[in-house]
């Protein structure tokens, strides 16, 4: 479901994130704030082990911060249970890996059916949904292939297309082309960029492909921890 | 989009999930299936079998009588046969001074020879009184029973089996035919129909030759009574009228021990022993039920540390930890309830097969088998189940993902 323009879907103030609670652990994240707001593409980028995964992590309510406060789509989500950030991962956000991470014994169809059935769909609705995002991201013919009998793009795709089928407002891809040969990853970014332009879904996409940063509009940069606004030049 | 349907995966989602999970793990799901089955036919056979061997004592006591009294009448160790040793026991005065008594019969046992047609037997001679009809429930295949007015004839009566072995060795008996005995010559006037072995008894009448208590005399130079049976009157409670017999008894016979024994005694002693023994096998089926149930833990514990990156997807994709903590749960309940069902076919049948191989009566199923074996087996799977699948929901999502 598109936001309207400028309403801000993600905000972060003062977001510190430490995977110790020992004083002397190095926090991965330190004093974090930041802003996105619907319908705007993202990219994060930095060196490996800088805290973009983290962020991401934190972003899609998949860890929670250990200091500072995290909004999403108008809540805060700081102090919320784990039964409420996975509600809300369940209706506001898609994911997208690095390693695809579909469920082996699942065919593609059930694989992009789950998000629902955890929302409580019946089965058959939720399957004709997956039906459909999965010819939408041109996987029509492959509904009961297992992840084994697809290609990596494939797979990928079957990916976004479980991400899409909740109709989430912020898409996160961690390195979602990182697995993938030239073609196949420009194929999934193109996918990716048109969601963003044409169905107003947020995306923010951790990425080492500078090539890929610039296509989006904004990039953010994490330093040790720190983040800075990049602008394209 | 907020839907306002309960959030969770259906009722039916969650139950197809464990089968295709279990599928997965194959071998070990089999081998963690078969420690519940072997518990829970552990615990439906010994409780079948504890059950049966119940109802087949409870058969063989039954068959003794409800209403029979029996007195063992024996002299203290040491004590010498006095005069009072050959006073005559008056049985009738007994059974007049006591309202609570149908019938009585002193029995004196005796092992003779028997001849007939110049060839020998041996058998057991009991001197009874002609009530020992009536206390006993004898019936005759054919001729008469001893009466009153044989006290002084040598007239004998003689068991259906102890007729059928004489016959089986060339002598066939039957009313009128006159056996030799120790010197005097015994007319048989009748042959007692089979009643069985009666464990109270301490002779088996199938096996035995009977005669007038009197007539004990002419074979036995100081016949002794060795037991007296009774038998209730309809409506006397067996386990008042004993004692009362008893205090009669050491009045009739002094200087002897007295010890009556009533049947209904017997049976709730062996009631409760047979109880106390299933209870015993039940729990010899528990142990193994435990056993099994280390054996779904184990497997289901190796099940979640392996799919950690599955649970960290569902996570992700808004599985809650009670969604994740139902989905390895109801795989422990699915393996449990399987095994459970399989056991309680194996172990009825095991029960049935025992049961068949002991000779016993027509197999019967224990009432509390089923529900226990199964619910047992059941409990011990959710039990078991129940740490890997909280560890499972306690996982954080971004651990569980980047587990490899």
């Amino acid at each position: 479901m598109p936001e309207s323009p400028n309403q801000t879907l993600i905000r972060l103030q003062g977001v510190t994130h430490a995977y110790s609670s020992h004083s002397a652990a190095r926090p991965v994240l330190r004093d974090v704030s930041l802003s996105v707001e619907a319908g705007q593409s993202c990219a994060i980028v930095g060196a490996s082990g800088s805290g973009k995964s983290t962020l991401l992590s934190l972003i899609g309510l998949l860890d929670q911060p250990t200091q500072g406060h995290l909004h999403l789509a108008g809540r805060d989500m700081t102090l919320a249970t784990d039964g409420a950030r996975a509600l809300m991962r369940n209706q506001h956000i898609g994911f997208v890996f690095q390693g695809f991470n579909l469920l082996p014994r699942l065919d593609a169809l059930d694989n992009v059916a789950l998000p629902l059935l955890y929302r409580g769909e019946p089965r058959n609705s939720a399957r004709e949904a997956a039906r459909q995002q999965l010819r939408r991201v041109g996987l029509g013919e492959r509904l009961h292939h297992r992840p084994a009998e697809l290609s990596g793009g494939q797979r990928q795709r079957v990916a976004i297309a479980r991400a899409l089928v909740g109709e989430p407002q912020l898409l996160l891809a961690d390195e979602p082309t990182g697995n993938l040969d030239g073609q196949t990853a420009q194929d999934i970014i193109e996918l990716l960029l048109a969601l963003n332009r044409e169905q107003g879904v947020t995306l923010i996409i951790v990425t080492h492909d500078l090539g890929i940063a610039r296509r989006l509009q904004r990039c953010l940069q994490v330093v040790e921890g720190c983040i800075r606004e990049v602008v394209h030049g | 989009m907020v839907s306002t349907r309960a959030y969770g995966p259906s009722l039916a989602q969650r139950l197809s999930e464990p089968f295709d999970s279990l599928q997965r793990l194959g071998r070990r799901a089999i081998l963690a299936l078969l420690g519940i089955a072997v518990g829970c036919a552990a615990v439906v056979a010994l409780l079948n079998i504890g059950h049966n061997a119940q109802r087949q004592a409870m058969a063989v006591f039954k068959g003794m009588g409800s209403d029979l009294l029996v007195a063992d009448v024996q002299w203290p160790a040491g004590a010498h046969l006095s005069a009072q040793a050959t006073q005559p026991f008056d049985a009738q005065a007994v059974r007049e001074a006591e309202p609570g008594l149908r019938a009585i019969s002193p029995l004196s046992l005796s092992s003779v020879r028997v001849s007939l047609h110049g060839r020998t037997h041996d058998a057991l001679l009991a001197g009874v009184d002609p009530q020992v009809a009536e206390v006993l429930d004898l019936r005759l295949i054919e001729g008469r029973f001893i009466s009153p007015y044989d006290s002084r004839s040598t007239h004998a009566v003689l068991g259906e089996r102890l007729a059928a072995d004489l016959a089986a060795q060339g002598m066939p008996v039957m009313p009128g035919a006159q056996l030799q005995i120790a010197g005097y010559v015994f007319q048989v006037i009748g042959v007692l129909h089979g009643i069985g072995q009666n464990p109270l008894l301490p002779l088996s009448i199938d096996d035995s030759l009977l005669i007038p208590l009197e007539g004990m005399r002419r074979l036995v130079s100081a016949p002794q009574v060795g037991t007296v049976l009774a038998r209730t009157a309809d409506g006397a409670d067996p386990l008042s009228v004993a004692p009362r017999l008893q205090a009669r008894l050491q009045t009739a016979l002094p200087g002897r021990t007295i010890d009556v024994q009533a049947p209904q005694q017997l049976l709730a002693g062996i009631a409760q022993q047979s109880r106390l023994f299933s209870w015993l096998l039940a729990g010899l089926g528990g142990i193994a039920l435990l056993v099994g149930g280390v054996g779904v833990m184990n497997v289901m514990l190796m099940n979640v540390s392996e799919r950690r990156r599955e649970i960290g997807v569902r996570m992700a994709l808004g599985a809650r930890p009670q969604d994740i903590a139902w989905l390895f749960l109801l795989e422990a309940v699915v393996l449990a309830v399987t095994g459970a069902a399989g056991g309680a076919v194996l172990g009825v049948g095991a029960g049935w097969l025992f049961t068949l191989l002991s000779g016993w009566a027509d197999f019967t199923l224990a009432p509390l088998s089923l529900p226990l074996g199964i619910g047992g087996a059941v409990l011990t799977g959710l039990f078991f189940g129940l740490s890997p699948a909280l560890s499972a929901a306690r996982l954080q999502p971004v651990q569980a993902l980047r587990d490899d």
